[in-house]
């Protein structure tokens, strides 16, 4: 097990790197400089050829490359051109924000989307599975920007039950017990809307993945020792049939990092999405890097995790 | 067994609504800001000669200022940093304005008051110019203001990286002199009339030596611990969400500010930020999507005030411009047909909500004393526009089209190239539509050139020599963005500008402008589109904003 953790460690390095080089080329070759982003976009010749010697935009790529990446090793990631701070604190800046909304949207869509598909597949065909089915249908149809708009218009200006945005409310900077709760208060519709697309494919792959197990050998026999629902149902096929989901939630959070761009922008929620975005239309260069960095070794070790909770799953994967 | 078929139909159902949710994030691209109003600045632009157009009056129950409370401000970019000396980046002065001063305020309608400065004298020539400042200003830090950061900020600061102080005034500034703390004297090789409009916070916001001397401003940790003059410090800053600032107790200004506290929010997105002005949990927003300006006009709780000022960039025209090196573009009938065949009237309802006015000449309207009344107007008139074309030498192909032109621009313009391409296809031009990505389209026009029609926001700043002389004259044709674009060479408006930048007398600089204003109407190589003008929004208790500038919650007050 060791060993084979290690391997795909080893193995990660040249992917890391690889990732880093093509990143860094595809974002120079997209058209716009950063030099506007940096320099504001009101200067002349004079003015962005002494910025661009100053950010040192004016070398040949090959070099800034390599300089780029001799400074990584010794983490050092790069000044953001945008937020005058070193990438790596502007990007951990974001992270508990990131994490809190990504957190408990995994955890809801995986629990909720688990159940679900249980009780789907426990009542296959009857009115419960056609309403759950229906229903993952029309979530994952719905786009998120909109699913968001609808429930902060009904929920949040309609009802006035939740707040229509941010993190914390601006009145009154609540602290302590009180600001925990604040946040959690605000928390609640970007959590729904981050997790709806996510539940419905939990729920129609632990249903398929259930109804395909529920006719293996092995739960026949299970009825007939005489093994109850839950027992057949919960210990012996669902752990077969959820090979699929952990390979789904795994990949989710290496994407949801910073893939919740469009709920951050809805809810003005100070995630790492957001500031992808915003780095990208200012060419931030080495702000992106940065970032993509922290996806792809997040991706990466997602699913190295994925891959060793199968063999704890299934006895039957034997990693290699 | 139930049938499966209903469900058949739902599955389709669902199927084709999801065709229709589009995949690529389509959302929270505000207008692209351009010349003045870089990263994420939404809207902002001119007016001013007016008192505020509120669309509800309160009943005002007191006048009289109320010490106290907290200001929930909207902001729509997160400032990055607090040193608005380096930058001209709108997303930064919004916030960090409220930290720092400059030597003179603009009023609503552009007239320079005192600021950091009490009292100016300008020199009989034009050339000098001498400021008196406010004496006993402290920073933040309780150390003495005097004129050495004045002379400090300029050289070492602005003149080093802010663009348009830098473009504006290197060619022009002989020196500056101190001869005592409180005196300030600006010597200029020529008569130089704009100055007294680049001297406001956005334009001139003056730092600390003491803080920054030796430093590279641009790196400077005071950026993000800032220590100003200004009437609030800055107390905290969660990146991407907030910027809590609370009063400076010992602010040069007597009695200012009323505020206990500014919070700054930050709301990427303008239709979020009115549902949470809506909602009472922001108090000012800057911009009002024109879909929602109804809702909010009929709201009584909430005050509107149009406005074309602002920390990104003032008086800004959406523009278009003809690459003037592609014919048949390089006629001036053409591009004479094209302002007759274009209904802008029609433009500015459909497109802008009416937020906004017909732009009728080069210089923006609000800039009172320099627009010319006398100028060419060009009201819709296919007609006339297609008889100018017949005289070009265009005729009608098969397919009822004369020529093509390539229309690039960014995707945030796309609504108005649609309509423009409707208007136009009625006098037989064909517009291709070339939506990009903000970046992509600048880069296409103004670094490559590879375009015909070009279109962008042109800020003309508080004085047209800001941001006006740099569309027309020759010397600006290159690879830079808001330039000249069009690459336009004409030697009298050349010189003209010049003459308008050496005058000190408005009478004698808007007769120059005036000028350049009729020569620009007959060669049009930028057709001024739509003048736009956004709104800001407010909850009625919040009084005495003073949204057209940098400084907007200097004497802000919210009544109980």
């Amino acid at each position: 097990m060791l060993g084979y953790i290690l391997g795909r460690l080893f193995q990660a390095v040249p992917l890391v790197l690889g990732i880093l080089v093509l990143t860094f080329v595809l974002i120079h070759l997209a058209p716009g400089d950063p030099i506007y982003a940096l320099a504001g976009q009101s200067g002349d010749a004079a003015y962005y050829a002494a910025m661009r010697a100053k950010f040192g935009l004016d070398q040949p790529l090959a070099e800034q490359l390599g300089i780029y990446l001799l400074n990584a090793l010794h983490g050092d990631f790069g000044y953001s051109y945008t937020h005058s701070q070193p990438v790596f604190a502007v990007i951990a800046d974001r992270i508990p924000a990131t994490l809190l909304l990504m957190v408990p949207a995994v955890a809801l869509s995986s629990g909720l989307g688990v159940w679900l598909g249980v009780q789907s597949a426990a009542h296959l065909d009857g009115p419960a599975d056609h309403a759950i089915v229906a229903g993952t249908l029309l979530g994952a149809a719905v786009p998120a920007f909109w699913l968001g708009q609808l429930l902060v218009i009904f929920f949040a200006a309609g009802l006035g039950l939740f707040p229509v945005q941010g993190m914390s409310t601006a009145r009154g900077s609540p602290t302590g017990l009180a600001g925990m709760l604040d946040v959690l208060h605000h928390l609640v519709l970007p959590v729904v809307t981050l997790a709806t697309l996510q539940l419905t494919l939990v729920t129609r792959l632990t249903r398929s993945g259930l109804r395909e197990a529920l006719t293996e050998d092995y739960v026949r026999t299970g009825w007939a020792k005489g093994l109850n629902g839950v027992q057949v149902l919960l210990r012996h096929a669902l752990p077969n049939a959820l090979l699929p989901v952990v390979t789904l939630v795994g990949s989710q959070f290496g994407t949801l990092l910073t893939g919740a761009v469009l709920t951050e922008i809805i809810f003005a929620w100070p995630g790492l999405g957001r500031l992808l975005y915003d780095a990208t239309l200012a060419r931030d260069y080495p702000l992106l890097m940065g970032i993509f960095l922290l996806a792809s070794v997040s991706v990466i070790m997602a699913n190295l995790i994925v891959d060793v909770l199968y063999g704890w799953l299934d006895p039957r994967v034997r990693l290699r | 067994m139930i049938s499966r078929r209903p469900f058949a139909a739902l599955g389709l159902l669902a199927l084709a609504l999801a065709a229709c949710s589009p995949g690529a994030p389509a959302v929270a691209t505000p207008a692209p800001t351009v010349a003045a109003k870089p990263a994420a600045a939404p809207t902002a632009a001119a007016q001013v000669i007016a008192a505020p157009t509120t669309a509800v009056a309160p009943a005002a129950t007191t006048t009289q200022p109320v010490r106290g409370g907290t200001l929930v401000i909207a902001a729509s970019a997160d400032p990055g940093q607090f040193n608005p000396a380096i930058t001209t980046a709108g997303g930064t002065h919004f916030v960090a304005d409220s930290l720092y001063n400059g030597l003179i305020f603009l009023d609503e309608k552009l007239t320079p008051k005192p600021d950091l400065a009490d009292s100016w004298d300008v020199s009989s020539d034009g050339k000098t110019y001498t400021f008196h400042l406010h004496p006993g200003v402290k920073w933040h830090d309780g150390q003495p203001f005097s004129s050495a950061d004045v002379k400090f900020t300029f050289e070492e600061v602005l003149l080093k990286y802010h663009a348009r102080t830098k473009s504006g005034l290197e060619g022009v500034l002989d020196g500056i002199d101190t001869p005592d703390a409180n005196t300030v004297v600006m010597r200029f090789k020529q008569p130089y009339g704009p100055l007294l409009q680049r001297l406001d916070v956005v334009e001139a916001p003056i730092v600390a030596k003491h803080i920054y001397a030796g430093q590279d401003p641009t790196k400077a940790d005071a950026n993000l611990k800032p220590i100003g003059t200004g009437p609030y410090k800055l107390a905290e800053y969660v990146k991407g969400d907030k910027v809590r600032m609370v009063r400076n107790d010992n602010y040069f200004k007597p009695g200012l500010p009323y505020l206990d506290e500014i919070d700054f929010r930050i709301i990427p997105q303008a239709s979020t930020a009115v549902l949470a002005l809506e909602q009472g949990e922001v108090d000012y927003i800057q911009g009002v999507p024109g879909p929602d300006l109804p809702r909010v006009q009929q709201n009584q709780n909430i005050v509107l005030a149009q406005s074309g000022a602002g920390s990104g960039g003032s008086f800004c025209a959406d523009t278009m411009f003809f690459n003037l090196s592609r014919p048949p573009l390089d006629k001036p009938e053409v591009r004479q047909a094209f302002y007759y065949g274009l209904d802008r009237e029609q433009i500015l309802h459909e497109v802008y909500f009416d937020q906004g006015r017909v732009a009728k000449s080069a210089i923006s309207a609000d800039i009172g004393w320099a627009t010319n009344p006398n100028v060419q107007q060009y009201p819709h008139d296919e007609a006339r526009a297609n008889q100018l074309l017949d005289q070009a030498g265009l005729p009608r192909g098969a397919n009822g089209m004369r020529f093509q032109s390539t229309f690039v621009h960014a995707t945030s313009y796309a609504k108005y190239g649609e309509l423009m391409k409707q208007q136009l296809a009625k006098v037989g031009i064909d517009i291709n539509l070339l939506p990009l990505e903000v970046n992509a389209a600048n880069d296409q026009n103004y670094i490559k050139k590879d375009f015909d029609l070009g279109f962008a926001s042109y800020c003309n700043g508080p004085d047209p020599e800001i941001g006006v002389r740099r569309m027309y004259v020759s010397s600006n044709i290159g690879p830079i963005l808001f330039s000249n674009g069009a690459g336009y060479r004409n030697e009298r408006v050349d010189t003209l500008f010049d003459q308008a930048a050496a005058a000190v007398d408005r009478v004698d600089r808007g007769k120059a402008y005036g000028e350049i204003q009729d020569i620009a109407a007959k060669d049009l190589p930028y057709l001024p589109i739509v003048e736009t003008l956004g709104y800001r929004a407010w909850r009625s208790p919040v009084h005495n904003l003073s949204y057209w500038s940098g400084e907007l919650a200097d004497a802000a007050w919210i009544s109980k």
